[in-house]
């Protein structure tokens, strides 16, 4: 089935091609996930006019842009936010945010883990390159320890944040983590968010080559992708409450799933029909 | 359900009411005192006209799931108070820039930082007018009763719909919590623009040309348009630019926009200016003391009057210069430590005396003391 | 809605003072109601406290035939003190012309001055009919019958909006032993025996 869509998805139908070509450096995961998540949308035949596409800023921020979609490039942290206002009044559209791990760990956090408790209907994209790659190279919540970037430059202290760990805690009834190396997987994962009627949450593994990479010594981008590959484990969710940090092995695929109910309809169900009932009462 | 005809009414309940009878669809917001009346109210009466409410986690995110709905296309309206306005300022900022209809209440109350919560103030003026970053272009209007609470949120609506800008209706705390009579009016006599949806060929479309006053179309996601909108400066395609030439006459249009549309936004009102020597200058609470110690001035026989900006940014200058013009001493009347008295000043120059009345104690400024300031001025000589 | 008048001679201004808790916003409400239903304009405004049992509470009440201009009381035509706790905060907006109603039981220092304080026993009145809790009403009561700024009508109508149904009728009678008070009295206030306004 994959063949299959492989042999007539056209990336190209899903790109403003004339703003080619992209910002992205040499290197570079967001690319790779950009072409899952359009291929996901491929394998779901979302129309285009109805995808909405939400992004905060920094690197993940402006991938949106090269999307032929209703895109949107928000303020820093608040993609969710925006998100959330636009899918209560629009339900009919599709929305999906795509941020980073500064975006939407640091100063977005409040919203994410209050985008999951409320489980609105909404796929939360969140490119983790461990690294504000846009304003140099400052540590970021997902910054490995001992690693060293503009801002630790005797190396990291701090411990980073498992932010599926953190996701599923608060609620999120999808939450999924993809690699940039296993394309296929990770567009599966990404069109299974997508589909999940609620709140999705998948953090993508991608890599800064240019600035984490040469910082650390990690080599080149097929080096670091490797090197990403030989720490994971593609198997089933911990416990996640118990480790809210990162391990050192990480685990890919869907790993957690609910089918609480969905805010958007819990709403229109709940209170527009209490309104409505006291209305014509 | 939304009260019609003659009835007593709260500030702020007012401020719902008409927010709804303007076609509002849409309202986050987080708790502060002293606005909650309007965020309990609409979570009330926003279901009964299929209309969303949501409480977010935060101010911040209340002032982007605003901007989220009405660039979804329905007319939204958050409401907060001194230290939530601050945190509203970035995404402020956005709607003015990205150019989103939205309505915004701040409810003032005595500031800095978290101050007095129950207390009225006006120390928000120069914080509606300047509270995001950059030169940016913003509509402030300032109601002093229960009654103009409600047509100037009406008129908010009205002047975010045809102008693409966020509005800011801001008020006092005795404003929005005072109680008055009030006739509302039906529902049907109530009239607010909506904004000019995006028209013509899909391919050529360019979503922030000037279509000749200014106010670009606005696209609507599932009309076919596909628009890129960014919070970075854009071109007319809306796409990031950096050209000189495209910055500076796309940051001229979004800046000469209001001044372009003046004939609808300015509002004011002057009580006894015709002839008077001794022009009182004040907005909300402290006006309407003003009203009275003007009145009870000419009884006395000191020649005052009253101008009172409604919309107080941009401030109504060409009215204001007219009424200003044969008067020699101008009093500014402010519950804060000076701050539309800095815009009287610059406006007044050197051709007359401008003289300040502040109250930062957290209580208002009643009719007596500003009659005392009136006969104080009118005593050396300015009569 | 504003109109250019100074103070009109028929405007009445009213403050209901005490400790938060005392029903003093109800009062206020309810009189509120009953004026504008009797063709009064009516502005309404509040000491609002962050605490909402216990601290000094203030609501008070413009009326006018006309257009109000300043909506906030500047000289008081009638001040109810229901506790301690409100009876010196109100003194600078007293006259000679100010009637001060004060509750006889929690007010022990009226404020004292040229004008006429009335200590009525609206607590233990309330306290005799049941519930303590009323003496807001019965003082409504004693207010009408001593300043008929209203029709009994219309402030029955207003209390019967405010008031849930299971309470009514205490607070009927509270409204009716409230008005007796007065009659009892036949409604001569009592001159304060009291040294010029401070």
């Amino acid at each position: 089935m994959d063949t299959a869509s492989a042999n007539d998805f056209d990336i190209r139908d899903y790109l403003r091609v004339e703003l080619l070509p992209h910002f992205m450096c040499p290197g570079c995961g967001h690319g790779i996930a950009l072409r899952a998540l359009l291929w996901a949308v491929h394998d779901l035949k979302l129309a285009k006019d109805r995808l909405a596409i939400v992004s905060g800023i920094g690197c993940s921020g402006r991938v949106g842009a090269y999307i032929d979609a209703n895109t949107f490039h928000v303020t820093h942290g608040r993609p969710l936010a925006f998100a959330t206002g636009l899918a209560l009044a629009r339900p009919d559209l599709e929305v999906i945010v795509i941020t980073g791990d500064g975006d939407c760990l640091a100063i977005g956090g409040n919203h994410l883990i209050h985008a999951c408790r409320r489980n609105l209907h909404l796929t939360c994209l969140m490119f983790n390159n461990e690294i504000y790659g846009m304003t140099g190279g400052q540590v970021s919540p997902t910054t490995a320890d001992d690693r060293l970037t503009t801002t630790t430059p005797y190396g990291n202290a701090e411990p980073s944040f498992d932010a599926c760990a953190l996701a599923a805690a608060a609620g999120a009834s999808f939450v999924g983590r993809g690699m940039t190396l296993q394309t296929v997987a990770l567009k599966n994962l990404i069109r299974d968010a997508i589909s999940h009627r609620g709140f999705s949450f998948v953090e993508v593994i991608s890599d800064c080559t240019e600035i984490f990479g040469r910082k650390n010594d990690l080599g080149s981008s097929p080096e670091m992708i490797l090197r990403q590959k030989g720490s994971m484990k593609p198997d089933t969710y911990g416990n996640v409450v118990d480790r809210p940090f990162r391990p050192n092995a990480v685990q890919t695929g869907v790993l957690a799933r609910n089918d609480r109910p969905e805010y958007g309809d819990a709403y229109r169900a709940a209170v527009l029909g209490a309104a409505g009932a006291a209305v014509a009462g | 359900m939304i009260p019609v005809g003659r009835r007593n009414l709260q500030g702020n309940h007012a401020c719902a009411y008409a927010a709804i009878a303007a076609g509002c669809r849409f309202y986050a917001g987080y708790p502060i005192t002293p606005s909650s009346e309007i965020a309990e109210k609409m979570s009330l009466e926003l279901p009964r006209v299929q209309g969303v409410f949501v409480q977010m986690e935060d101010e911040i995110a209340s002032m982007g799931a605003v901007i989220g709905a009405s660039l979804g296309g329905v007319k939204a309206m958050t409401a907060t108070s001194g230290p939530g306005f601050s945190l509203k300022q970035e995404n402020l900022g956005y709607a003015a820039m990205v150019e989103v209809p939205c309505v915004i209440i701040d409810v003032m109350r005595g500031g800095p930082s978290t101050g007095m919560p129950t207390r009225p103030a006006q120390g928000d003026l120069m914080q509606a007018r300047w509270g995001t970053h950059g030169d940016h272009p913003i509509v402030v209007v300032t109601p002093a009763s229960v009654g103009e609470i409600y047509t100037e949120t009406v008129r908010a609506f009205d002047l975010a719909e045809r102008l693409r800008t966020p509005v800011i209706v801001l008020y006092d705390e005795t404003v929005g919590h005072l109680v008055e009579t009030v006739d509302v009016p039906d529902l049907s006599d109530v009239t607010s623009a909506q904004r000019k949806w995006a028209s013509g060929p899909k391919e050529t479309f360019l979503p922030y040309a000037d279509p000749g006053d200014g106010v670009p179309e606005m696209v609507r996601p599932g009309d076919g348009y596909r628009c890129h909108t960014t919070g970075l400066t854009h071109g007319e395609n809306g796409f990031p630019t950096q050209r000189p030439a495209e910055v500076e006459e796309m940051t001229r249009r979004l800046l000469g926009k209001l001044e372009r549309h003046r004939d609808v936004i300015d509002r004011f009102e002057t009580v006894r200016t015709g002839d008077a020597h001794i022009v009182v200058v004040a907005v909300g609470i402290a006006a309407r003391a003003a009203r009275r110690a003007v009145v009870e001035a000419r009884a006395k026989g000191i020649a005052a009057g009253l101008f009172r900006p409604i919309t107080l940014w941009p401030f109504p200058e060409a009215a204001f210069r007219e009424v200003v013009a044969g008067a020699d001493a101008v009093l500014v009347v402010e519950m804060n430590a000076g701050q539309l008295a800095l815009e009287i000043e610059r406006l007044v120059g050197r051709r007359g005396k401008v003289a300040r009345l502040n109250r930062i104690s957290g209580e208002p400024i009643g009719p007596d003391e500003i009659l005392a300031n009136i006969e104080e001025l009118a005593r050396h000589g300015h009569r | 809605m504003t109109g250019e008048t100074g103070r009109v001679g028929g405007d009445r201004q009213i403050r209901f003072s005490g400790s938060g808790g005392q029903g003093l916003q109800l009062s206020a409400r309810i009189l509120a109601e009953a004026a504008l239903h009797d063709g009064w304009s009516v502005a309404h405004s509040q000491g609002y406290e962050p605490t909402s049992r216990g601290g000094l509470s203030r609501s008070d009440l413009v009326l006018s035939r006309g257009v109000i201009d300043y909506p906030l009381v500047t000289s008081l035509d009638v001040l109810v003190i229901l506790d301690d706790v409100g009876a010196t905060a109100s003194t600078s907006l007293l006259t000679h012309r100010s009637l001060v109603i004060v509750d006889a039981e929690r007010v022990t220092e009226p404020p004292l001055g040229p004008w006429t304080v009335q200590r009525l026993a609206c607590t233990a009145t309330a306290r005799r009919l049941g519930n303590e809790r009323t003496a807001n009403v019965v003082c409504l009561g004693a207010l009408l019958a001593l300043t008929p700024v209203c029709t009994v009508d219309s402030l029955t109508a207003a209390l019967r909006d405010e008031v849930s149904a299971k309470l009514i009728d205490l607070n009927l009678e509270a409204l009716a032993a409230g008005r007796a008070l007065i009659s009892q009295t036949a409604g001569v206030a009592t001159p304060a025996a009291a040294p010029a306004a401070p």
